[in-house]
């Protein structure tokens, strides 16, 4: 049998090669993940201890306020602190005609030098107020450098710094863009966010515990170790989602070899007959061809480890040098995920051939001397089949009713993979009944060719079932993440309207000049703008706070949703101020001028720097108040930081503060882009691979078909119409597949909406992305074309007269 | 003889491969095939029989030579001409693999009528009526639903001498039509052949080794080695 089991080899392992790419590109993914993850491991781990460098105790995620009081006490103790957190502020950069906005992280920097962590690459440190350093990175990103001046925060909060020095942060854990020293950075001590408080000094313990009693000091070597545990399980989270898709494409990499093996022994049934009949036993048979899938699994276990090597090391390194703010470290893939992913690469293709070879060996002697019917219609195998597709899709729709009605993630996924398995399973019937419906458009098309293709698509429903399958798991989950994306941004988007009325408010802290509204106007990306009237007025103890009017005139142009609207004797005092001897519900007196009301606070946000009353309010307060704020609608396809900053441009100089909601609606945008690009990016290496695989189907089809060419081009099909025949099959296949997978997908979006968004946001409902979903229908149609490429020339190649002698 | 010929060659040669492995299976062939008439070519394996027929039907393309069928020269014809004209001046039956197996008996004779672009509503009364006459003939009406594997090879080979028959091509060529059949299927088969030549005026050429088989035909052309040693008419 040896000599059989090399022949074999030789002659068939070229025919193996689309079902060796999957289970390579399926492997391959894997060390890809861990030479990105161990390298994203080593980046974010670097460092972590070096900002505690010198420090004698860590005192872990203190309120701001406690933090503040230690650095105070530090001072006065003759002991030393700082702090590792950060404010989110607007920071804008440039001259006045060409701004550029950007909201990013302020970070402290340690007062004495010997305590900065920040490395120092150009410049010098802060020697005083009004001077900052700006990360490295960010500065390459912002087009920052030494000299430039920034303004951070906006309105009565702005700060202007000279940037005097370029930093590296060694920890991507304390990084922040802009470092300041904490008598600049106190201001925003009320949105400051603190990790945690180095503290050097003699019993640092006791000294804390006498300024904050119940502060949670931490001894530095526990406290680093402790990051390093966090950094670690996040990187082990990411590396699962991310193996999760590596399991999907090699699912479907077992579909795609389980069908290359099926087809192939197919077309070899008859070498085994005549194998068993020149007196090969049975098991002989077995093991000859498990062990030509056993070479063929290592085959491609050895390949796919040193592609995802390439790849890998390739990747890290291209990110590495282009992309230095992604802090990627070196990349090292342990010899365990080398041994997994070869491991994985051998037992999925043993796995995939196993019920292939079970059915290879079970040909009789006498089928080698039978003439060749390679096309028999029925299989009897289709009831248990059937039978089992039912109760999967029966359980899978009860679980799926059951997720909708308790909102479980478990029961979802239990129910959606039980659908899928049985529509699966439902495959051999279904799939080559939507081919034959789909059959007279291509006849219509095609004429004659489009005919043959439609018959030949549906000659072997199994076959084509299997095939489907691949491109059905890939396409189902796409467009699933692309039905429930757009499902969760439209849920989104009411809320955004509640949150964020106002893409952007221009609230002075005086009347506004007359001029600042026609310039606002102006700016190329303002789509609408509405004068506010408005007076500065005292609030309780607050400082001088610009009240507005609920309703203005014309305001349907700029909002989004309508603003709260206060009761007539209450104020609407933004969030942040409120607390700190302002509580919801106090009565307050509300001055402008010397006319004074006692009105009730409430808490609110979305309009900018000011407070909120009734119209009717504002009339008593301040009877024809002038302009004091201008809202702004910026246009459909404005950019935000382009518009941002010529806002600001125009608001700076009268000393008026800006809130950005649109920085915001896009901030989310872009979170949900990245995740679906992100989620249908990793999910495209599945559908890459079952196109693949269609290629191979159709590949080897056509070598089985090599005679049935023959004859039609013998009796008038031209080459051109065979490759028409050949790519319309492939179109068929590929795009019944898609329209199914979309079918199932959408469906599955609408029970995951239900279950799981509707509970979180009222009223949300499925909305489809249809320029989406025919992008993918359309995308899938293309690439069956062109996994028809090859083969279809391939068969066109072939004259009649030498097809006519093939065996 | 009718001085009317359904094909005729020249100075054909026919050579495969180069170097070592080159062979010669044909070396200069000149015939003659009247029309009306029913032909067989003889001569032992491997002397370049079926290499002859595909170059007369236009299946492959001589090295050198020129072939003229139904009045047309083949050589000059690109892959697209050479197609549309077996399509439509010629027919075809095969030893074996003749018949598309997905399809059934019905369609697969009415197949070149159909890749020639003619939709089944638009057959003409005349074509449907040689059609059934043809079916009539060759006793496959009862069989017409069946698929390929689902009929005899007897079967089989008068579909195909259905599907050749049924658009009244220039010529037929068959190549060993009767190879894969018993004694009893090969007379039938081959009678319904001479029966075409006689009752349709159909010409016919046909390959054969088998000496029985070439007593149906009204020629018989030998060849030897690539080369036509000897042509005789057959005693009727
Ligand atoms: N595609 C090819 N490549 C190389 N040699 C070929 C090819 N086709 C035919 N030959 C050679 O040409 C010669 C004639 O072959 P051909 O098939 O015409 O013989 P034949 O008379 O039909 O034989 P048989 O009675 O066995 O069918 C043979 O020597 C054969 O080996
Ligand atoms: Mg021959």
């Amino acid at each position: 049998m040896r000599t059989v089991l090399l022949a074999s080899l030789r002659t068939h392992t070229r025919r193996y090669g689309a079902a060796l790419l999957a289970v390579v590109i399926g492997s391959a993914f894997i060390v890809v993940t861990a030479a990105l993850s161990s390298s994203m491991r080593e980046g974010l781990t670097a460092g972590l201890g070096q900002p505690y460098d010198g420090a004698d105790a860590v005192v872990d995620s203190p309120s701001a306020a406690d933090a503040a009081r230690l650095l105070d006490a530090a001072r006065t103790d003759g002991a030393d602190a700082w702090l590792i957190g950060w404010t989110m502020q607007q920071v804008a950069s440039g001259t006045a005609g060409e701004t550029s906005v950007i909201d990013t992280d302020i970070g402290q920097l340690p007062d004495r030098p010997d305590r900065r962590w920040q490395e120092l690459v150009e410049g010098r440190f802060p020697g005083g107020p009004g001077e900052a350093v700006v990360d490295s990175n960010t500065a390459k990103v912002e087009r920052i450098g030494v000299g430039d001046r920034l303004r951070i925060g906006t309105g009565s909060d702005a700060l202007d710094v000279a940037v005097v020095g370029l930093v590296d942060s060694p920890s991507t854990y304390a990084y922040a863009s802009v470092y300041l020293l904490w008598p600049e950075l106190v201001r925003w001590q009320d949105q400051l966010f603190v990790t945690s408080l180095a503290w050097a000094g003699p019993d640092a313990g006791t000294a804390i515990r006498a300024v904050v009693p119940d502060a949670d000091v931490v001894a530095v070597d526990a406290f680093v170790q402790d990051l390093h545990q966090q950094v670690n399980n996040g990187v082990d989270i990411v590396q699962v989602v991310v193996l999760l898709f590596g399991a999907i494409a090699l699912v479907v990499g077992i579909l795609v070899i389980n069908n290359t093996f099926t087809i192939l022994f197919a077309q070899r049934m008859r070498d085994f007959a005549l194998l068993r009949c020149v007196g090969a036993t049975r098991r002989q048979v077995l093991r000859s061809v498990r062990l030509e899938s056993l070479a063929l699994g290592v085959l491609a276990a050895v390949l796919g480890v040193l592609a995802g090597l390439g790849a890998g090391h390739g990747l890290v390194a291209l990110v590495r040098s282009q992309w230095p703010e992604a802090r990627l470290g070196t990349a090292h893939v342990a010899p365990a995920w080398l041994a997994g992913a070869a491991g994985v690469a051998v037992v999925v293709t043993v796995v995939a051939a196993w019920l292939p070879t079970r059915r290879a060996v079970r040909v009789s002697p006498l089928a080698a001397l039978r003439p060749d019917d390679s096309t028999r219609v029925r299989t009897r195998s289709g009831r248990i089949r059937l039978a089992l597709g039912g109760l999967a899709v029966g359980v899978g729709v009860l679980a799926l009713a059951a997720a909708v009605a308790t909102a479980n993630v478990g029961a979802l996924a239990v129910g959606g993979t039980a659908v899928f398995v049985g529509v699966l399973l439902f495959g051999p019937v279904l799939v080559p009944a939507l081919i034959r419906a789909a059959g007279p458009l291509t006849q219509r098309l095609l004429g004659p060719a489009g005919r043959l293709a439609a018959g030949n698509a549906v000659r072997n429903p199994r076959r084509t079932a299997a095939t489907t399958a691949s491109l059905l798991v890939g396409v189902t989950l796409t467009t699933a993440v692309l039905a429930g994306m757009a499902s969760s941004r439209a849920a989104l988007a009411a809320d955004m309207d509640e949150q964020h009325p106002i893409d952007l408010a221009v609230t002075g802290t005086g009347p506004l000049p007359a001029e600042t509204l026609d310039r606002l106007e102006a700016i190329d990306g303002v789509a609408a703008a509405v004068p506010v009237p408005g007076a500065v007025a005292r609030i309780g103890d607050l400082d001088p706070l610009p009240l507005l009017p609920a309703t203005v005139d014309g305001d349907a142009k700029v909002l989004y949703g309508d603003l709260p609207v206060p009761g007539p004797d209450q104020v609407l005092v933004p969030w942040d101020l409120v607390g700190d001897g302002l509580e919801v519900g106090d009565l307050v007196p509300v001055t402008v001028g010397d006319t004074t009301r006692e009105l009730r606070v409430a808490g609110g946000e979305g309009w900018g720097e000011a407070a909120l009353v009734r119209r009717t309010t504002l009339d008593r307060l301040a009877p024809g108040a002038p302009t004091q704020a201008v809202w702004l609608r910026a246009a459909e396809d404005a950019d935000p930081e382009d518009l941002a900053g010529s806002v600001e441009a125009v608001a700076a100089p009268v000393d008026a503060g800006v809130e950005n909601g649109l920085a915001r609606r896009a901030y989310v945008d872009t979170q949900l882009d990245v995740l679906t690009g992100g989620v249908v990016g990793l999910l495209a290496i599945a559908v890459v691979i079952a196109l693949v695989g269609i290629g191979n189907t159709l590949g080897l089809s056509v070598l089985e078909r090599g005679r049935e060419h023959a004859l039609l081009r013998a009796l008038g099909l031209t080459r051109r119409q065979v490759r028409r025949m050949l790519a319309a099959e492939a179109v068929l296949l590929s795009v019944v597949a898609t329209v199914l997978g979309t079918v199932l997908g959408v469906a599955f979006a609408w029970t995951a909406v239900r279950a799981l968004v509707q509970p979180a946001v009222h009223g949300a409902g499925l909305v489809l992305p249809w320029g989406q979903l025919a992008l993918v229908v359309t995308i899938s149609a293309l690439a069956g074309l062109l996994a028809a490429v090859l083969p279809s020339r391939r068969a066109a190649r072939i004259t009649p007269a030498a097809g006519l002698s093939l065996d | 003889m009718t001085s009317l010929l359904a094909a005729s060659a020249r100075g054909l040669t026919k050579s495969f491969g180069r170097g070592d492995t080159l062979v010669h299976a044909l070396r200069g062939v000149d015939l003659d095939l009247p029309a009306g008439r029913f032909t067989a070519i003889m001569g032992p394996s491997g002397s370049g029989k079926s290499t002859l027929m595909h170059c007369l039907a236009g299946l492959d393309q001589p090295t050198t030579g020129s072939v003229q069928v139904a009045g047309q020269a083949l050589e000059g014809m690109d892959d697209d001409a050479l197609t549309r004209f077996r399509r439509d001046h010629v027919g075809f039956v095969f030893q074996a693999f003749n018949l598309l197996p997905m399809l059934s008996a019905e369609q697969n004779i009415w197949l070149p009528t159909e890749l020639s672009g003619l939709a089944a509503r638009d057959r003409g009364r005349q074509l449907q009526q040689r059609f059934a006459g043809i079916v009539e003939t060759l006793g496959l009406t009862a069989r017409l639903g069946h698929r390929p594997a689902e009929l005899s090879g007897g079967q089989q080979q008068r579909v195909a001498i259905a599907r050749a028959l049924l658009s009244a091509p220039a010529i037929v060529f068959a190549d060993e039509p009767t190879g894969n059949l018993d004694s009893a299927s090969s007379a039938e088969v081959l009678s319904l052949l001479r029966q075409s030549v006689r009752e349709l005026g159909q010409t016919v050429v046909m390959v054969t080794h088998e000496t029985e088989a070439a007593r149906y035909a009204d020629d018989v052309v030998v060849l030897a080695d690539g080369q036509v040693t000897e042509r005789r008419e057959v005693a009727a």
